[in-house]
Formats: C-alpha cells, structure tokens, sequence
C-alpha cells in the first residue's frame, strides 16, 4: 500500500519533469518563437527577478488577498444560507425554484453588471468573486444540512438539546463533508475569478502582471505569473485537502 | 342515593401508582386512525413487553409514550402528568442504532453528548464515561468510532448513551431485531441485569413473542388497523431469568402458545 503510493508519486514527478523537459528542448529548438514561448529557465530567471524587486511578490499577495476575501465572504454567506434553506422543508420549496434559475448563469454575465454598480473598484471585485464562488458552497451547504439523518434529531428532542447545540452538534458535522467539498470548488472558482477582475479593473495582482506582460510581449514575466497561479492553484487545493482529512478523520474510519 | 358519591369517586384522578398511562389513547396521522384506541398502565420498575403483527402500531404506541407524538384522542400521563414533549426521563433505544448515533463521534463522544446535555461538568465527564462504557461491555473501546464497531457493539453504546440521561424509563423499539441469535440472547441477559441494577421501567417492543416472555413481567399483544389491545399475559417466571432454564418451564411453553395463537388469529 504504502509502496504504490510512493510508486505514483515518483511517476506523477517524472511526468511533471518530462513536460519541463519537452518545454525546454522545444524553446532550444525554437519551435515556437520565442517571443511567444520561453524557456523554462528564463521564466524561472524571470520569476526570481519579480521576486527580488518585489514587484511580483506584490502582485501574488494582491491576487491571494481577493481570492480570500471573496471566498471567505462567500463562505460566511453561503453556510449561514444554507443552513437557513436546508433546514427547512419549506424554505427549500420557496427558494429552490430560484436558485435553479440563477445558478446555471455564468458568473462572466455578471461582472458588466457589477462594473456598472460599483466601478472598476476593489468593491466590485470582491462582489464577484464572492457571488461566482457562493453558489458550489451554497449549494453544498444546502444539500448537507437537508440529509441530516431525522432520527438525529429524534435523539436531539429526547435529550432535550437546546437549539444553539443541535446546529452545532448535529447539523453542522452532518453537513460538514458537503460543505468542505463546495468550499473546496468555491476556491478554484474564487482563483479564476480574480484574475478575471484584476485583469478587467485593472486592480494590482497577478491578472494584471500577466495582462500587461502579454501587451508588452514580455513572454517570460507572463509565464512567470502563468506559473505562479499554477502554484496558488496547487497549494490553496494541497491545504484545503489536508483541512478536509483532518476535520473528516470520522469518514476514514468508514472505508 | 348512593349514585352520586359513586361518580364522584370515578372522577377522581387515577391512582398515581402508574408511571406511564394511556387513557384511551387514539392517534389519527394523514387521515388514517393507526390507533384506536389503547388504555394501559406500566408501573415503576416493570418490564412491558409489546408484540403483534408488523404494521400494528407498536413503533407508534412507543413514541406515543416518548412523546415524539401527540395523541390526537385521549391522554398519555407520565407519573400522573399529561406528556407534552419528550422528557429526559424517558430515553429511547432505537432499533435503527447505526441512524441513531453520531458517526463523527468516538464511543466516548456519543454518550459525551447526552452527559454534555444534561449538563454535567466536563471534569467529571470521563470517568462517567468510562463507567458507562464498561456497563454495557465497551471498556476498552472509547476511542472507536461506531463505524468501526459491530452491530451489537453499536447497539450497547446506544444503551449506554441512554443510560447516561439517567432514565426512570427506558423505551426499546426492537433493539436487537437487526442483530443474530447470539449476540441477542448476550445482549438480553446484560440488559435484564443493567435494568435490574438501575430499578428502570422498560417498555420493549419486539417482533420475537419468546424475547417477549423471557424479559418481560407483562406481555401486550396489539391488534393491526387500527392498532388496539388485543391480548393481555403476566409472567409468573422466576427471575433472574436463565436462557436454558426459563426458555423450558412449563409457563413459558404455555405463553408461548398463547402468544403464538394471537398473533396468527391477528394476522
Ligand atoms: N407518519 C405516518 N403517517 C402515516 N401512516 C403512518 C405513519 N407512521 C406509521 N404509519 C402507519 O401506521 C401503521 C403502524 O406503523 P408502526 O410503524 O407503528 O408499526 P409497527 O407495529 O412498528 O410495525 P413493524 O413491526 O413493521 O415495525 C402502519 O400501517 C404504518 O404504515
Ligand atoms: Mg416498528
């Protein structure tokens, strides 16, 4: 068991290295410009240079900071929500005909209409991020809190558990794998869509270094911000995975 | 003249001596009587058992007395007073145990819930806990979750989170139907003891008419649609009660046809 994982591992590094090594021999080889396409050592000289000057390291923590606020924001409002809708049986017949409608909508028709509202502003970034990543936690949030096992709260009543305890006690731990799983597809949806913003509003983040790199045909600075969200993206899943483990160490016992 | 004094005397309230009693209980859900009606009284310390054919209205009758259900005619009176709403007095083993405990919890953590609930100090939960645990055979077994227990193991925490309420009335919806034929007969005899022990009164429910008689001191037999008394034993077994012993005493095999003729007469 333990070998096989290590076996894959190793195999998912040899394919990570295989790639970095095609993309180096075709830059060598000048298959594509290089105007368009750099080696990896000069992205990676590239990358080092936006750190020391601290441009970069700038830009990195302007995307994670919209990245966080938005989702936070949509996480705060979408368990509180969802909690509210999934715990009742009405609310839900209320409200679902109505997010049925507005979750199919792609978050890209909304950000004309945020611009118009609130400006090219941090205000209107932070609106669509947290309204575009609302809807996975939302929706997962409501699904957890409608499957709690009614005999749960059966033993609630006869306990007399006062109400504070039984949505910290029961409802919450039932739902928590539906809303860690939307939490976890929230954050890619908070990524993409900070960039989006930083790009359009012309807000300070990697968006915008790689926008303006691209303009400037600087093809090594945008790989280097290309890279750089690749390992925002990696990291942020790597610890939003090992979160879900460590409060889902329950589910482990079941396999 | 002697007729007004006696209507005076049936209006007085029933004799306090029943802890649990339905006075002509009836209880209609979705426009259909599934109880009409059941007048009947279990004292302090005894041992009810409730059979009859599936569908009958045993579960119902149970959380009836629960208080999970309101009667839609008569009364349901716990130690005289009318049953509003589930009561800590009055815990409840469900038979489904793998519904009714919380997975994300160890053993401790479950019966932690009802002791939290009640309110006890967290510095005197553990020992509690473990005194509880070993009670019901679990010593040694706080730290598993339920999903890695067996289904008798699950069911003792159940009884044990039960027993942490510190219950004057245990009420069982066929505890131990979903488990095999050892593990149950175990399992009757460490509940007799532990009922013993703790002087609770016990409402039982089981489709098993000879798990009926071997635990019981009262054996009620319901009658199916709607759900009504059908059929009224007391068992006059010695106790303690003993597997090979009781399950071959002549009373028992008398009971034991009884019990059987109604039910297929019911049927
Ligand atoms: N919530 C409900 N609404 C309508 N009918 C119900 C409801 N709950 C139970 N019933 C009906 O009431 C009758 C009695 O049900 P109950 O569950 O009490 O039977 P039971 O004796 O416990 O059966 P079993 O032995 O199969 O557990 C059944 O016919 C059932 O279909
Ligand atoms: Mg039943």
């Amino acid at each position: 068991m333990r070998w096989s994982v290590l076996g894959w591992r190793l195999a998912s590094f040899a394919v990570a290295a295989g790639v970095i090594a095609l993309w180096q021999f075709a830059a060598d080889h000048r298959w594509i410009s290089p105007v368009f396409l750099p080696g990896p050592d000069r992205a990676w000289a590239s990358l080092m240079r936006g750190f020391t000057s601290g441009d970069l390291l700038a830009k990195l923590v302007g995307t994670l900071t919209h990245m966080a606020y938005g989702w936070l924001l949509a996480s705060i409002a979408g368990i509180a929500l969802g909690a509210m809708i999934g715990s009742s049986k009405t609310m839900r017949l209320y409200v679902a005909p109505t997010l049925e409608l507005l979750r199919p909508l792609p978050v890209s028709a909304i950000i004309p209409v945020a611009i118009a509202a609130l400006g090219l502003s941090q205000g209107m970034a932070l609106a669509v991020i947290a309204f575009g990543s609302l809807w996975p936690l939302l929706l997962g949030t409501i699904h957890g809190f409608a499957a709690v096992e009614p005999r749960l709260y059966e033993v609630a009543r006869v306990l007399h558990m006062p109400r504070l305890a039984v949505i910290f006690k029961i409802a919450l731990p039932s739902a928590a794998p539906d809303i860690l799983a939307g939490m976890r597809l929230s954050l890619t949806v908070a990524l993409i869509l900070a960039v989006v913003c930083e790009m359009l509003a012309g807000l300070d983040g990697l968006g915008q270094w790689v926008l303006l790199s691209a303009r400037a045909f600087r093809s090594a600075d945008l790989f280097a911000g290309v890279m750089l969200l690749g390992v925002i993206g990696y990291v942020t899943a790597l610890a939003m995975s090992a979160a879900e483990s460590r409060l889902l160490r329950w589910q482990a016992a079941r396999r | 003249m002697a007729e007004p004094a006696l209507a005076l005397v049936q209006a007085s309230p029933p004799p306090a001596r029943a802890q649990i009693a339905f006075d002509n209980v009836a209880l209609t859900l979705g426009g259909k009587a599934i109880i009409d009606t059941i007048s009947l009284e279990v004292s302090a310390g005894e041992i009810l058992c409730v059979v009859g054919a599936s569908g009958c209205g045993k579960t119902t009758a149970l959380r009836l007395a629960a208080g999970l259900y309101q009667p839609t005619g008569g009364s349901v009176r716990f130690e005289g007073e009318p049953m509003r709403a589930p009561r800590r007095e009055i815990a409840v083993v469900f038979q489904d145990y793998g519904k009714a405990l919380l997975p994300w919890r160890t053993a401790a953590g479950n019966i932690s819930l009802a002791l939290e609930t009640i309110g006890m100090p967290a510095a005197q939960r553990e020992a509690r806990i473990t005194e509880l645990l070993a009670k019901v055979g679990l010593a040694g077994h706080a730290a598993k979750y339920p999903t890695e227990m067996s289904g008798g193991m699950q069911q003792r925490l159940q009884i044990a989170r039960c027993l942490a309420q510190d219950p004057k009335v245990l009420l069982m919806d066929e505890p131990f139907g979903a488990l095999d034929a050892m593990t149950r007969q175990g399992l009757q005899d460490e509940m007799l003891a532990l009922v013993a022990a703790t002087g609770a009164t016990v409402v039982f429910v089981t489709h098993d008419l000879e798990e009926a008689i071997y635990l019981g001191d009262r054996v009620v037999g319901l009658l199916p649609h709607p759900g009504r008394v059908g059929l009224e034993l007391t068992v006059d077994l010695p106790r303690p009660r003993d597997q090979l012993a009781t399950r071959e005493h002549p009373e028992f095999l008398r009971l034991r046809r009884a019990l059987f003729d109604f039910i297929k007469a019911s049927e």
